[in-house]
């Protein structure tokens, strides 16, 4: 026996845990697969709760996933990771981790050490990555078609897919609102603040410049609904009855000290939305508040008489967003109620939803507005509403990763067609096992269009070949044109996509490919 | 009489030949759990916990130690491997499993010893001497190169990828080499790993984690606070920030009118804002809190142009107090008695999705922290792991200087020198046959034997580093032995190429501390085990049922 060669000797305890681990891993990969790609089909999950949902997500489909084998598992923290780094993707990505899985289970059956495909593989996604960078195009985020082209491809897979011509510049706008063009390096998505409405279709989805607040001003005692020239405030103490922190009784011995009680309550909270009317206030927003009554019919209607708008019951996690879009400042006390913390708008509205029975309140106008956004979604059912905000967060990410990375490289599977090329003739300038993982890894990437043509419905061995052919040919932009079914140009069919999905795709997967790997065994602890 | 008649009949007792066995068995098989993690080309394993099957917590290591803490164990001796296991752990953080297989295979070779009826205190003596001998020959080894800085922070990147090169982080090992190293020299000997910081983001790729200068804090800002502040200084605290309330349940106060209530709650706001007003008189920039700072606080802050930062863990403004230099106060009536935490610039970096706080320019310049990036989480703990051990071995490293060849190389050294050391003692005896005799009372001849088994167990290391890699490891080690005799000492295992290669070239090094440590530590702990002859098991403690 020789004694070079990275051969594994027989441990057949290791190699049936391996088996294990990868086909449990592959399981989860084929559960996704037929989601890939524009004509990938969707999945109805339903949850322990009887709660449906319908999605075409690979990261949302796996969250739901409640999967007990611990490579399984990992396959699921793949996909989040991915959903995390790139946003988009996240279905790709498993599919490339189950196909890669699939080569390493034959190079060990051929007895190649593991550490040696997981280094090989290393290698072929640094290579990988070269190659993808080589056939990357860069992309001026001011060059409003070229993004656009990557937002619509992004949304031609999912179930919002007809939508995608309102949805897309929605997406591009939204982010290039709140970053800087020229200087950004990421985007906090935070930034943009997605409001859902049921009711109308998703068509009727539009981008506020300004805030939207979920919920209808309060009218209780005949509160307006319509300001010009807001002045806005933010309250975070309670226009109720005084409470201490201590427990605290009022002893009321006969009738007229109740009514004394009564007078002075009265008079306490008029004091309150008097200072408040006295800055020049005309709109209150409340903060929710746990221990006590936020507000109260009384100061409603004091509020009310007053000319003052309220909205209430903002959440404590809005107030940050709420105070950087309005330019504003939370006010945590009465007595620091002062003009210049305010905010102010040209027109503060509350608005019914067109086709829906709710009602918001918008903000526009705002005067020195942050750099935030707001998307008013619509969308028919609950359903339909919720995949829509799950899609247009895809966009989003994919916006975002144009932010990170500018560049832009075709879809419809030509980069992995690419990549599976020019990996098998770099392969062939090595030797001994890494020349062999490295050729593995190249066809495991093909993957990726034989399920794009699979899920089409096409012969996927017929256009896969041909997909090489073209690729051999030098036409490294060619990939597969779902709709017609044939291979095109892609950057002419405006196929394209973010190069950060792709690199991220190849290089997360390999790491844990690898990892999976590196496992022999499994031991049971408390 | 025996024991069994006075004890309890509860209680077990193993005596003799079986007490004997059942340590070697649980003994061995806990150093053949652990033994296929060894070396660049081990294996990990998946932990999963059993306890909790819905939320099925999974660990994936090759850190021995994790293995071994994790494994729940019965069997005494196996409980004293595991316990050496986390010395090793304490104390060098690194050489974990080497330890544990070392003392797995001395026990191994007693077992023949013993069945050729040979005293296990025989052996005892004979380990030792074999211990003093393979001492000597890794000291005599050992090389200092602490006087040259340059040649020095070589022998720490070595030694940090050749501790990486056997985890997780092996394919990046130059990446993390680089970045332990760093960050173990900014603390500038002090060796207070505290300083060292690892967060944990998933997402991206292991290549894209960084050391950030300074500390980072994984929280944010209070509403409305600027973004960035330049020559911080800081004010650490733990103090509640809603109020300062009587610890008595059920408290109260009776009052008679409305009024009254709302005086209360003014004088409640009142106590907040003088003490509000204290901390800002400290003369701070930034205060952080480790628990909330309610709405009211963080206002007055803000109007203040003080920018607070609340909940922030225990560990953190620990942390974050030991860094800054300042102390973590919890009243505020003397701010001349408090120490301030002074930085250069506080501003908020983004990794992922999420925005962290940073500290940059600490007044002790030695903090720094390391965010790792990874696929997923599994790979992140494994990651913090990983660097955790190279950390921990290069602070040793930084205290005990030398350094010695890794890659099998030592073990095979050692065993070399007691080899030597066997031919001269028997051609010794063979000389003075009568001075032998008188001196250790006949037993010398059979010691010899225990010393020869020591350098045995040694060579068993680097077989199965070799095995690992999936190499032919009696070639390998036969090859080995040959070339340590012809006087190549620095001849190892070179693990990628399935051959042997000098290690000094190939830059595989390892610290002395460590090395030295596995070597004494499994020594005693096999010796312990073997001197034991009765196991008693206590009768289980009852539990009354009245």
């Amino acid at each position: 026996m020789s004694n070079k060669g990275d051969r594994q000797k027989g441990d057949s305890k290791g190699q049936d845990v391996r088996m294990s681990n990868i086909i449990a891993a592959k399981a989860v990969a084929d559960t996704i697969r037929t989601s890939l790609g524009p004509r990938g089909m969707d999945k109805m999950i339903q949850k322990g709760e009887g709660d449906v949902l319908i999605t075409n997500d690979g990261a949302t489909i796996l969250s739901q996933l409640q999967v007990f084998h611990p490579t399984a598992q990992m396959l699921v923290q793949l996909s989040k990771s991915q959903d995390i780094e790139a946003g988009d993707g996240t279905t790709g990505i498993c599919v490339i981790a189950g196909s890669l899985l699939s080569a390493c289970s034959e190079l060990l059956n051929k007895g190649i050490h593991p550490t040696a495909i997981a280094e090989a593989f290393k290698l072929s996604a640094a290579k990988a990555e070269e190659v993808l960078v080589s056939c990357a195009k860069p992309v001026d985020l001011l060059d409003r078609a070229s993004v656009l082209d990557a937002v619509n491809t992004c949304l031609s897979s999912k179930v919002v897919h007809n939508n995608a011509d309102v949805l897309a510049p929605i997406a591009v706008d939204a982010v290039l609102s709140v970053i800087d063009p020229a200087t950004a390096t990421n985007v906090d998505l935070t930034d943009v603040k997605i409001v859902k409405q049921l009711g109308g279709t998703v068509d009727d989805t539009e981008l506020v410049r300004g805030l939207v607040l979920e919920r209808p001003a309060k009218h209780s005692a005949g509160g307006l609904s319509k300001i010009e020239n807001a002045k806005i405030a933010l309250i975070q103490f309670c226009v109720s009855a005084p409470k201490t922190d201590m427990e605290n009784n009022v002893v009321v011995t006969d009738y007229t000290a109740m009514d004394r009680i009564l007078r002075e309550e009265r008079k306490y909270i008029l004091n309150i939305c008097k200072k408040i009317k006295k800055s020049g206030c005309n709109v209150l927003l409340i903060q929710k508040s746990i221990l006590r009554d936020a507000y109260n019919d009384l100061s409603l209607h004091f509020l009310a008489k007053l000319d003052i708008m309220v909205v209430t019951d903002i959440e404590r996690t809005d107030v940050e967003f709420i105070s950087r879009t309005l330019h504003l400042q939370p006010i945590a006390h009465v007595d620091s109620f002062t003009p210049e913390k305010l905010g102010s708008c040209a027109l503060a509205e509350e608005v019914s939803v067109a086709g829906g029975s709710s009602k918001v309140v918008k903000f526009t106008g705002i005067v020195n507005m942050g750099k935030t956004i707001t998307v008013l979604m619509r969308g028919t059912n609950k359903l339909v509403l919720d995949e829509a905000d799950r899609s247009l967060h895809d966009a989003l990410c994919v916006v975002r990763s144009l932010v990170k990375k500018r560049y832009l490289i075709a879809g419809g599977g030509s980069p992995e067609a690419e990549c599976a090329l020019k990996l098998t003739q770099w392969s062939k300038t090595l030797t001994g096992v890494k020349s062999y993982c490295a050729r593995a890894f190249a066809e495991a990437l093909e993957i990726i269009p034989y399920t794009l043509a699979e899920n089409a419905g096409l012969n996927p061995i017929s256009i896969v070949t041909e997909l090489r052919n073209r690729h051999n040919a030098g036409d490294f932009s060619a990939g597969i044109n779902v709709r017609q079914g044939v291979i095109t140009d892609m950057w002419k069919e405006h196929v394209v996509q973010p190069l950060l999905v792709n690199t991220s795709e190849i290089s997360l997967a390999t790491e844990c490919v690898g990892m999976i790997l590196k496992i022999d065994d499994l031991i049971a602890v408390r | 009489m025996s024991a069994e008649a006075v004890i309890s009949s509860e209680a077990e007792v193993h005596k003799g030949e079986s007490a004997r066995m059942s340590s070697f068995i649980g003994a061995i098989a806990i150093a053949d759990l652990v033994k296929t993690t060894l070396g660049p080309k081990g294996m990990d394993k998946i932990l999963q916990s059993v306890s909790d099957r819905n939320n099925s917590t999974i660990t994936i290591t090759n850190d021995g130690a994790t293995i071994l803490k994790a494994v729940p164990v019965e069997n005494p001796a196996a409980k004293v491997l595991v316990e050496i296991a986390k010395t090793q752990d304490d104390t060098v953080g690194d050489g974990t499993t080497s330890v544990t297989v070392l003392c797995g295979e001395l026990l191994r070779e007693a077992e023949y010893l013993i069945a050729q009826h040979i005293h296990p205190m025989t052996i005892v003596s004979g380990w030792r001497q074999a211990v003093k001998i393979a001492r000597q020959a890794l000291e005599s080894a050992a090389l200092d190169n602490s006087s040259d800085p340059s040649a020095f922070e070589d022998d720490l990147l070595n030694i940090a990828r050749t501790t990486l090169s056997s985890k997780l982080l092996n394919v990046e090992k130059d990446h993390f080499a680089r970045l332990a190293v760093d960050a173990v020299l900014r603390l500038k000997g002090s060796g207070n790993l505290d300083y060292i910081q690892v967060i944990k983001k998933p997402g991206g790729s292991l290549s894209d984690s960084f050391l950030a200068d300074g500390f980072v804090l994984n929280k944010s800002f209070g509403i409305g606070q600027p973004r960035r502040v330049v020559n911080a200084k800081i004010l650490i605290a733990n103090t509640p920030m809603d109020t300062d309330k009587i610890k008595i349940y059920g408290s109260r106060v009776r009052v008679d009118s409305m009024m009254k209530i709302a005086e209360i709650e003014e004088a409640e706001k009142q106590k907040m804002r003088n003490k509000c007003q204290r901390i800002i008189g400290h003369g701070i920039n930034c205060f952080v809190n480790r628990q909330l700072i309610y709405n009211f606080p963080e206002q007055i802050f803000t109007d203040a142009g003080v920018v607070s930062i609340e909940h922030a863990d225990f560990d953190g403004i620990e942390r974050l107090a030991a860094v800054t230099g300042g102390e973590i106060a919890s009243t505020f009536e003397h701010p001349e008695l408090v120490s301030l935490g002074e930085c250069a610039l506080i501003d908020e970096i983004m990794v992922g999705e999420d925005k962290l706080i940073r500290f940059s320019g600490c007044k002790s310049g030695s903090a720094c922290s390391v965010i790792l990036r990874g696929a997923s989480n599994h790979l992140l703990d494994e990651a913090e792991r990983s660097l955790h051990d190279a950390l921990c071995v290069l602070t040793e490293t930084v205290k005990e200087t030398r350094v010695v060849a890794g890659g099998g190389c030592m073990e095979m050294l050692m065993a070399q020198a007691i080899d030597e050391y066997l031919t001269n003692a028997v051609a010794m005896s063979a000389s003075e046959d009568l001075a032998i005799e008188t001196k250790s009372s006949g037993s010398a001849g059979k010691a010899l034997l225990a010393v020869a088994s020591f350098a045995r167990a040694l060579r068993k290391l680097p077989t199965y580093l070799a095995d690992n890699g999936g190499y032919d490891s009696t070639e390998l080690v036969a090859q080995l032995k040959v070339a340590h005799n012809k006087g190549f000492k620095t001849m190892g295992l070179d693990l990628f190429n399935g051959c042997i290669a000098d290690m000094t070239g190939l830059g595989v090094k390892e610290s002395y501390q460590s090395k030295l440590h596995v070597l004494v530590s499994a020594a005693e702990a096999s010796e312990m085990i073997l001197r034991v002859d009765d196991i008693i098991k206590a009768a289980p403690r009852r539990r009354d049922h009245e």
